[in-house]
């Protein structure tokens, strides 16, 4: 039983549905195109005919009780029409049978063929999204290629809108799609879900991409593009998506959980100026609280997996602040030891950084400078501006101004203008009063 | 008899003009003068740099990266083996190439056996790869290591044969042993050395025939070479295509 059509708003509030269906549905569909058509192309250009129909024909005939199913429906259909109609109609139904499912033979009767291609049934669609993101993120591509393929394909968004969220020209980020498109076909890039063995680092490569579209949108400064600053719920909304599909990997729901506490503090991140408020500094009573409940759950039925991981490691610590109602109270040292086991698993110098800083709360400055000269004596983290910032922050607050006047100074040769440039002058006035 | 191979090397074509390049007449022509007189043994187009793959293993790990082995502006695009009985008849074999209109050969002897004549049937359902296997050239090799590598090379030889994954390959003569041909209007220039002064050469190369990427990515990662040099992987170019 379909809602029957409204008198006035029909086509707005219908609108409101196919955006609402068109999140959910556009990868699912191009997905299962792709696997059965082995053409990416197509698959994105019958989704994107799917979605026009329900634009023309739900206004006026309703929502269908299923979207999802009327848009798979039609989209398949579409891409029968064309695959029949299609130049090399012989030897595209020979690749067609060859790709089919459930071990179609010959492919004489054209009907038979597509009939096998296309289970008839509309139910069962199985959701073929995992194998997409594995294939869109797998490493013989580059990086921006495996961002811009996951946002085109899965999230949906238009080659423009891609390019305007990287701040690069419309021609530039279609000629990435294409070539994109033509390394999978021409390299032998499978389309498929990695084996077992390959799974773990696979994986990680997948939740890589995720998070750089995060930080993509997160760090994007006030008065960009809406389409930038919106990658991170893209970001969120695709990790959920492989929280389902893969709900045994803690790792994934460490990820999202750790995304939903960043931005669960959207709105107290920036003042009226632009700049950033740092986290003692920002306004707890604009954090979303139920977003931050959402991931604390995500994050206890990961920890539930006693599978450790990176991204477990920093949504622990990120929930940690979320978590403290006010700066003072937060667990300084808890985050020190999440720090510490995040250390042995990365070997990484910024999070020995960072693992300092938290020391430094929890055990005093002193403490925390120690640590700091250690990872300075190493010659890791050379011109990174938080080293010489952090350096200069511990020592002034050990008193010792001189000493962190000069440290001021070689962190703000290091840094351009800009946010960070003015909030480290200022602490430089501050120590040199 | 000395073996050699040539390697085909032009500016990266774009799609289109690689279209031409099939089917030009005058490399129909090369290929006829050389091939039934037994002087071409084995050879392929491959795909440009920008479907290549490289892969090397660091402290155990594997890493892939989109893209040649170096970023040069000149990128191979093919290659030949030819069999002459010297390294002049090579160069001369490799001075008609029409290549040389829009890029250089370089050639370099064979040190391993030539491809098995002729070479077998491509299985049904497979991708064929060139494998390039490069080397730094300031890579230093203990007496150890070069055992390591030799019996290594050996093994992966023989379980890769086995499996079907390897249709054949051979190490290369070092890049001092290297011609390289251009041509300048009417002039031919004969060079000694490589056709690009990169940091990495080429030491050798296999022909594999896998069943996708990941497949040549496992095989290619097994070959001891990855662990001291890097490993491109680059697809034939297939006739059936544009």
């Amino acid at each position: 039983m379909s809602t029957p059509p409204l008198a006035t708003n029909a086509r707005e509030s219908t609108q409101h549905v196919v955006a609402t269906v068109f999140r959910d549905e556009w990868g699912r569909i191009v997905a299962a195109l792709i696997h059965r058509t082995g053409d990416w192309d197509l698959a994105e250009e019958c989704a994107q005919d799917a979605f026009t129909q329900a634009l023309a024909h739900w206004p006026s005939d309703g929502v269908p009780p299923r979207p999802g199913a009327w848009l798979m429906t039609v989209a398949r259909n579409r891409a029968i029409d064309r695959l029949r109609h299609g130049s090399v109609r012989a030897a595209k139904l020979r690749q067609i049978a060859a790709l089919a499912p459930s071990g179609a033979t010959g492919p004489d009767e054209e009907a038979g063929v597509t009939d096998q291609l296309f289970p008839s049934e509309d139910s069962a669609v199985p959701d073929e999204r995992l194998r997409l993101i594995f294939t869109c993120c797998h490493p013989a591509m580059g990086m921006e290629a495996r961002v811009a393929l996951t946002l085109r394909t899965l999230a949906g968004l238009t080659t423009a809108e891609i390019a305007r969220a990287f701040l690069v020209p419309e021609t530039t980020m279609s000629k990435r799609l294409v070539r994109a498109k033509q390394k999978i076909a021409h390299a032998g890039i499978p389309y498929r879900v990695p084996p077992v063995s390959a799974l773990p680092q696979r994986t990680s490569g997948v939740l890589a991409v995720l998070y750089l579209l995060f930080n993509e949108g997160y760090s994007a400064s006030a008065g960009t593009e809406l389409v930038r600053k919106s990658l991170c719920d893209d970001a969120v909304m695709l990790a959920g998506v492989l929280t389902k599909l893969m709900p045994e990997e803690p790792e994934v729901k460490g990820l999202l959980a750790l995304m939903m506490f960043h931005r669960s503090r959207q709105a107290a991140r920036v003042d009226e100026q632009g700049d950033l408020v740092t986290l003692d500094a920002q306004d707890r009573a604009q954090w979303d609280q139920a977003a931050i409940e959402q991931a604390k759950q995500v994050l206890d039925e990961a920890w539930a997996k006693n599978n450790p991981g990176p991204y477990q490691l920093q949504a622990a610590i990120a929930g940690c602040h979320a978590l403290a109602p006010q700066a003072e109270v937060t667990d300084w040292p808890r985050i020190a030891k999440l720090y510490d086991q995040l250390l042995e698993m990365t070997g990484s110098p910024v999070v020995e950084l960072n693992r300092a800083v938290a020391v430094a709360m929890a055990d005093g400055p002193a403490v925390g400078l120690a640590l700091v000269n250690e990872l300075e004596a190493s010659g890791a983290l050379q011109n990174y501006y938080l080293l010489a910032a952090t350096r200069a922050d511990l020592l002034r607050r050990l008193g010792q101004r001189a000493e962190a006047a000069a440290a001021y100074r070689e962190a703000l040769a290091l840094v351009a203008t800009g946010p960070e440039q003015r909030f480290l002058a200022a602490r430089l006035a501050e120590v040199t009063r | 008899m000395v073996d050699v191979r040539q390697t085909a090397t032009t500016p990266d074509l774009d799609h289109e003009m690689g279209q031409t390049w099939q089917h030009d007449a005058s490399l129909t022509a090369w290929l006829e003068e050389t091939i039934p007189s037994g002087v071409n043994l084995q050879g392929s187009r491959l795909r440009p740099s920008s479907d290549a793959t490289t892969v090397r293993s660091r402290q155990g790990e594997l890493i892939v990266t989109d893209g040649p082995f170096a970023e040069t502006k000149e990128q191979v695009a093919g290659y030949d083996v030819l069999e002459c009985p010297d390294m002049d008849e090579a160069v001369r074999w490799a001075s008609k190439h029409p290549t040389l209109l829009a890029g250089a050969i370089e050639v370099r002897p064979l040190l391993d056996s030539p491809p098995p004549m002729p070479l077998p049937e491509q299985k049904e359902g497979t991708l064929r790869y060139m494998m390039l296997v490069c080397l730094g050239e300031d890579f230093q090799m203990s007496p150890q290591d070069q055992s390591e590598i030799g019996l290594g090379t050996d093994a992966w030889v023989k379980e890769m044969d086995g499996r079907g994954a390897r249709v054949f390959g051979s190490r290369i003569e070092g890049p001092d042993r290297a011609r390289t041909v251009r041509r300048n209007g009417t002039d031919l220039l004969v060079t000694d050395g490589p056709f690009a002064e990169t940091k990495e050469q080429v030491a050798g190369f296999d022909v594999l025939e896998c069943t996708d990427l990941d497949e040549a990515l496992e095989v290619a990662a097994n070959h001891p070479m990855a662990k001291f040099g890097l490993l491109e992987l680059r697809p034939f170019w297939r006739p059936e295509e544009p």
